[in-house]
């Protein structure tokens, strides 16, 4: 989807380039102008529409907001947790559980990756991890888990239902926990990794299979903006 | 070519076969397990099996009780409509291999789980899984744990 932006950019610098040669060719020098005004004309619409560079994430039209969510951060005591980053930061949450053995700790591993290649300015971003099988992660489970990734992983979890289940809904994503009779559990839950800004807007959200490059560009464009 | 080297270039071939025992060429390339946080109680194994001259199917998969209690052939799958997606997991019976293809347990796809870590998986460890398949009978393979792909 964003492919064909940096293509658009550069063609018409090419046919502006181009342009000069004609020059000696005075029977057509009235309309030539013309054709040079309206290539440049085109050429700044579409420099405009450029310099706001694409994200390779999925972006929500409108712009969903998750500031009025709170969870219980149990890597500080409990206290409730706005889902919103600090100032001029981003935060990134994720709805998983410490069991997963396949697409959590991929997605971890690769944000991971994505932070640790923008070196100082990776600086600037938390992970906040929400679990949705609060039965079986203990809070120290929890904690433990998303801060092997990242020292200062936030781990949020709470055992009410009906409040988890709100607060996925916001960040629309969904899970569902179930219990087989042989007592094993299944759990199947939305692989979507959102990145918040200060006033608890969702700027990007990053499906399964999102490359850390692309992570790492995304993050790079929108602390970018943050500045 | 004299009779002579005919004769070694049909015993260099025999020995060859034989070398490849039941597995009929067979391969098992880039096996890999991801880091494991301490508590983490599941792991998974990717790899790559490179197809021989037959069509063959991958059945199973052990470890050593050091590594984990059991081992199991696992699938991400998505399920649910356009915009409301989850993934989860599902036990699979068998992954085929075609002839002279390949198959590929990688992150989102097939996968080997591993349930109830002995121990956390250390990176710059490795650990022996022993796969079974349904012609080319049981092959171990060296799984080398790293953090990322």
């Amino acid at each position: 989807m964003n492919q064909p932006v940096p293509n658009a950019c550069i063609e018409p610098m090419v046919s502006v380039e181009a342009k000069p040669v004609a020059r000696g060719e005075t029977a057509t020098l009235r309309t030539k102008p013309r054709i040079l005004i309206a290539c440049l004309v085109g050429l700044l619409l579409l420099l405009a529409s450029c310099s706001e560079p694409q994200l390779a994430g999925m972006v929500r039209q409108p712009t969903p907001n998750v500031a009025d969510v709170t969870l219980p951060d149990v890597t500080n005591g409990g206290r409730e947790f706005p889902t919103i980053a600090q100032e001029s930061r981003l935060l990134a949450v994720y709805f998983g559980y410490t069991q997963c053995p396949d697409i959590c700790p991929t997605t971890m591993a690769d944000l991971r990756s994505a932070v640790e290649d923008l070196g100082t300015e990776g600086d600037r971003i938390d992970v906040a991890f929400v679990t949705v099988d609060p039965e079986r992660d203990t809070p120290e489970r929890l904690a433990s888990y998303i801060q092997a990734f990242f020292d200062d992983g936030i781990a949020l979890r709470t055992e009410d239902p009906a409040r988890l289940a709100k607060a996925a809904a916001s960040f629309g994503t969904i899970y569902e926990v179930t219990k087989a009779d042989d007592g094993s559990i299944d759990v199947a839950h939305s692989t979507l990794l959102s990145v918040i800004d200060s006033q608890g807007n969702i700027l990007v959200q990053w499906p399964f299979g999102t490359t850390a490059d692309d992570m790492r560009s995304d993050l790079k464009i929108l602390l970018k903006r943050r500045t | 070519m004299n009779r002579t080297s005919t004769v070694v270039l049909a015993l260099g071939m025999a020995l060859a076969l034989t070398g490849c025992g039941g597995n009929a060429g067979i391969q098992v390339e880039d096996a890999w397990a991801r880091t494991s946080a301490s508590i983490q109680d599941a792991g998974a194994v990717y790899l790559t099996i490179k197809g021989g001259t037959g069509a063959d199917r991958l059945v199973g998969a052990a470890v050593p009780s050091s590594v984990a209690t059991s081992a199991g052939l696992h699938e991400t799958v998505t399920e649910g409509d356009e915009g409301a997606q989850m993934m989860m997991m599902q036990e699979v019976e068998g992954i085929d291999v075609p002839a002279q293809g390949e198959a590929k347990l990688e992150p989102g796809g097939y996968h080997i789980m591993l349930m109830q870590l002995a121990e956390p998986l250390e990176t710059g460890s490795q650990f022996t899984v022993t796969l079974t398949f349904e012609n080319a009978g049981t092959m171990e393979v060296v799984v080398e744990v790293r953090e990322d792909q």
